[in-house]
């Protein structure tokens, strides 16, 4: 367009110009202090998650926040979903809770994992059961190891508080409280849960003098012996697969949902970012450190028929390698997100 | 510049459908069909007994004694056909706040087993298809209201997620339970459950197996004659459910299959759903 045309413009085209002018800087201005956006970052996939069907907003989140925090979700007001996902172990469980501990102490069946980059993954628990973030919660309230509570009394409950009446108003205008939208709110907060700032990350990004010699070695050793199935930036390649635990598995795994023989004691790879900081490690708690997890893959594969072949014989690890994988590996804890305010319970 | 021309695409655009809803203005005729359910067991129709009662009215095709405590099913993606090309899609919509065209039919609750479509454009129908069975870009909508909310009796299942299909519960005299307690709850002795659900159509990798099925069953069914839908009419199709067709088509032995609760061990009894719904008449 040029001037001559400009000058022919209505004025009220440049009013509607104008308008939009100024919205546009109002976005940025907001984008700027709105820390309630979900942000992909550069280096990661895109997120598996549909944002369309629900929008985070500040009053959903910190909605999803409350209520993740609160013991009421449980049956005897005892357990909260921070009870078994604790920020400092990115969301992991405490270390002293090998397999997770809920209501009237009962001990589960399986290590909680970390609850991060939720927006990237498929499918949901060590056996891909769950294929929507919104359905997991429902498993936790319901399940007798963790809240054994029944979604509707959860409900019941929550309608019953006007807090809470006041809180879904503002989040999602309703006068009514449903499990949908109590869902819906704590996938927004654990929506959020993204963590990509690490030295790794730094590296990748370009930065080369973010991680050390040694680091970088250790690195190239991982995606040599580890990158078959720990891939990509999440790393995990988000199959389910059988790494050697056990020669027979009491816990089935992903043949629970598939109901298949060849999947027995096959479980989801899982990704290792802040892997540094979620020990136990395995389905199962089976080991306290990383060097147990590398001394199991250099020298402890237990054989059984759904053994992933790519294992038949270990991986073949020195010390020195071992040790150098582990200093990669501690490049994977993100400090920012361990001690983002956003997700602490601030009461 | 570009501001410029989107401008100008917007207000063309603007334009053209507010004289395109001027048009519109003499609405297109519609009116309304209803689906009636009737359930019932060979030729007796279907009554409810006390969960765990074991006085039996019922009889399989191989002589095994039972008896009905729950049954039910939910119906989706209604699509009415006519012989000249008139055609109906039942909205669907799937939501926190709202559920649209999904339908949990249930025995206990009798107005549940009547489906009324408005907005059905006026013409003849003689076809109508439906799913049994809530298909996966339902599921994949994630936490929704309504008939789909777990919280308000939505049939569910936690650790495989996904809706369950179609149930049906009961007392048999071979079946093999026995009497469970658990806190709260019992499972009795004799009783049976038979939940069928499983959604996943995943396409496989050559030399792989199909390690999952869809249990979703499309049912087609003719009308015997033709239905003239008009503001005017009230047309409503009945629609038979004969329970023991399934069991029997599915060679249900109780002794063993008394408690179905994942979908491989209910294909067989979703394999022969499409024989189970029958259209028994219409009345204009
Ligand atoms: C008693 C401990 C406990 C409580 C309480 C608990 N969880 Fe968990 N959580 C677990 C365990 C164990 C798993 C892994 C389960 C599995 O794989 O079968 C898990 C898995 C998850 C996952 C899936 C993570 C993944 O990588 O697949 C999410 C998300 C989650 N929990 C969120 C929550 C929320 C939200 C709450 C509160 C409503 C909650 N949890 C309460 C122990 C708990
Ligand atoms: C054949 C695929 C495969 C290869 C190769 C592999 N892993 Fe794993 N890894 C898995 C699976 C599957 C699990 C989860 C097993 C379970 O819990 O049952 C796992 C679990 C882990 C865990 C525990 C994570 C947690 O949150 O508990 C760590 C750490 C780990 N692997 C590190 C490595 C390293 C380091 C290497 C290379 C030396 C490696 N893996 C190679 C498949 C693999």
């Amino acid at each position: 367009m040029n001037a001559m045309h400009a000058t022919r413009l209505p004025i009220w085209w440049v009013c509607c110009l104008l308008l939009l002018m100024v919205a546009c800087e109002e976005a940025d201005e907001e984008a700027k202090s709105n820390n309630y956006k979900f942000v992909k970052p550069r280096h990661f996939p895109a997120p598996t998650y549909n944002f369309d069907k629900n929008p985070i907003t500040k009053e959903g989140f910190e909605l999803g926040k409350k209520l993740f925090f609160d013991p009421l979700l449980s049956k005897d007001n005892s357990v909260s979903c921070n009870s078994c996902h604790i920020q400092s172990t990115a969301f992991a469980d405490a270390q002293q809770h090998p397999l997770s501990i809920g209501v009237d102490n009962r001990v589960g069946l399986r290590n909680a994992p970390p609850l991060t980059n939720l927006a990237f993954m498929p499918e949901f628990f060590w056996d891909g059961g769950v294929t929507h973030l919104d359905f997991v919660p429902i498993n936790a309230i319901e399940s007798p190891f963790e809240m054994d509570e029944k979604l509707a009394s959860v409900v019941e409950k929550l309608n019953a508080n006007d807090e809470y009446r006041q809180l879904f108003q503002m989040a999602f205008s309703v006068d009514e409280i449903t499990s949908p939208l109590m869902l819906k709110a704590l996938s927004q907060f654990m929506l959020l849960m993204v963590s990509a700032n690490t030295p790794y990350d730094d590296y990748i990004l370009g930065d080369v003098e973010a991680l050390s010699k040694e680091e970088v070695e250790g690195l190239s050793l991982f995606r040599q012996k580890c990158g078959d199935c720990h891939s990509g930036e999440l790393f995990t390649d988000f199959t389910y697969r059988n790494n050697g635990l056990n020669t027979d598995f009491k816990d089935q795994g992903r043949a629970l949902i598939t109901e298949s023989e060849n999947d027995v004691g096959k479980f989801r790879v899982p990704g290792l970012r802040n892997i540094a900081r979620t020990a136990p490690y395995m389905h199962n708690a089976m080991f306290t450190s990383l060097e147990q997890v590398l001394d199991h893959y250099d020298n402890s594969i237990q054989h059984s028929p759904t053994l992933d072949p790519t294992l038949e014989k270990g991986i073949s690890l020195t010390e020195n390698e071992k040790s150098k994988i582990i200093t990669f590996l501690n490049t994977l804890t993100d400090h920012d997100f361990r001690s983002d305010r956003r997700f602490m319970n601030q009461q | 510049m570009k501001l410029y021309n989107l401008l100008t695409a917007l207000i063309i655009v603007l334009a053209y459908t507010s004289c395109d809803s001027d048009d519109q203005s003499e609405t297109e005729a519609v009116g309304t069909l209803q689906l009636k359910f009737d359930h019932f067991v060979g030729t007796q129709k279907m009554e409810l007994s006390e969960p765990g009662s074991i006085e039996f009215q019922y009889e399989t095709a191989d002589g095994e004694a039972f008896n009905i405590s729950k049954f039910g099913y939910y119906v989706s993606e209604i699509i009415l056909e006519g012989p000249t090309g008139e055609y109906y899609e039942d909205e669907q919509l799937v939501s926190a706040l709202e559920v649209k065209g999904f339908y949990h039919v249930l025995q206990d609750e009798p107005s549940s087993r009547f489906i009324t479509l408005s907005d059905v454009p006026a013409g003849r129908y003689n076809r109508v298809t439906f799913k049994i069975g809530v298909s996966e870009s339902a599921v994949q909508e994630g936490a929704a209201g309504g008939v789909l909310d777990p919280a308000e009796g939505a049939w569910f299942w936690n650790w495989n997620a996904g809706y369950i299909g179609f149930a049906i519960e009961g007392t048999a005299q071979n079946s093999g339970q026995e009497l469970v307690e658990g806190d709260g709850w019992t499972i009795p002795e004799k009783s049976f459950a038979l939940h069928i659900g499983g959604w996943k159509d995943i396409e496989v990798a050559e030399g792989e197996n199909q390690k999952f099925v869809n249990n979703v069953k499309t049912i087609a069914l003719q009308f015997d004659s033709d239905l003239r839908v008009e503001s005017a009419l009230d047309p409503n199709v009945h629609i038979v459910v004969d329970l023991l067709k399934m069991l029997d088509g599915a060679n249900i032995n109780f002794a063993n299959s008394y408690s179905i609760h994942a979908p491989k061990a209910g294909q067989p009894l979703a394999e022969v759903l499409p024989e189970v719904f029958i259209v028994d008449h219409t009345h204009q």
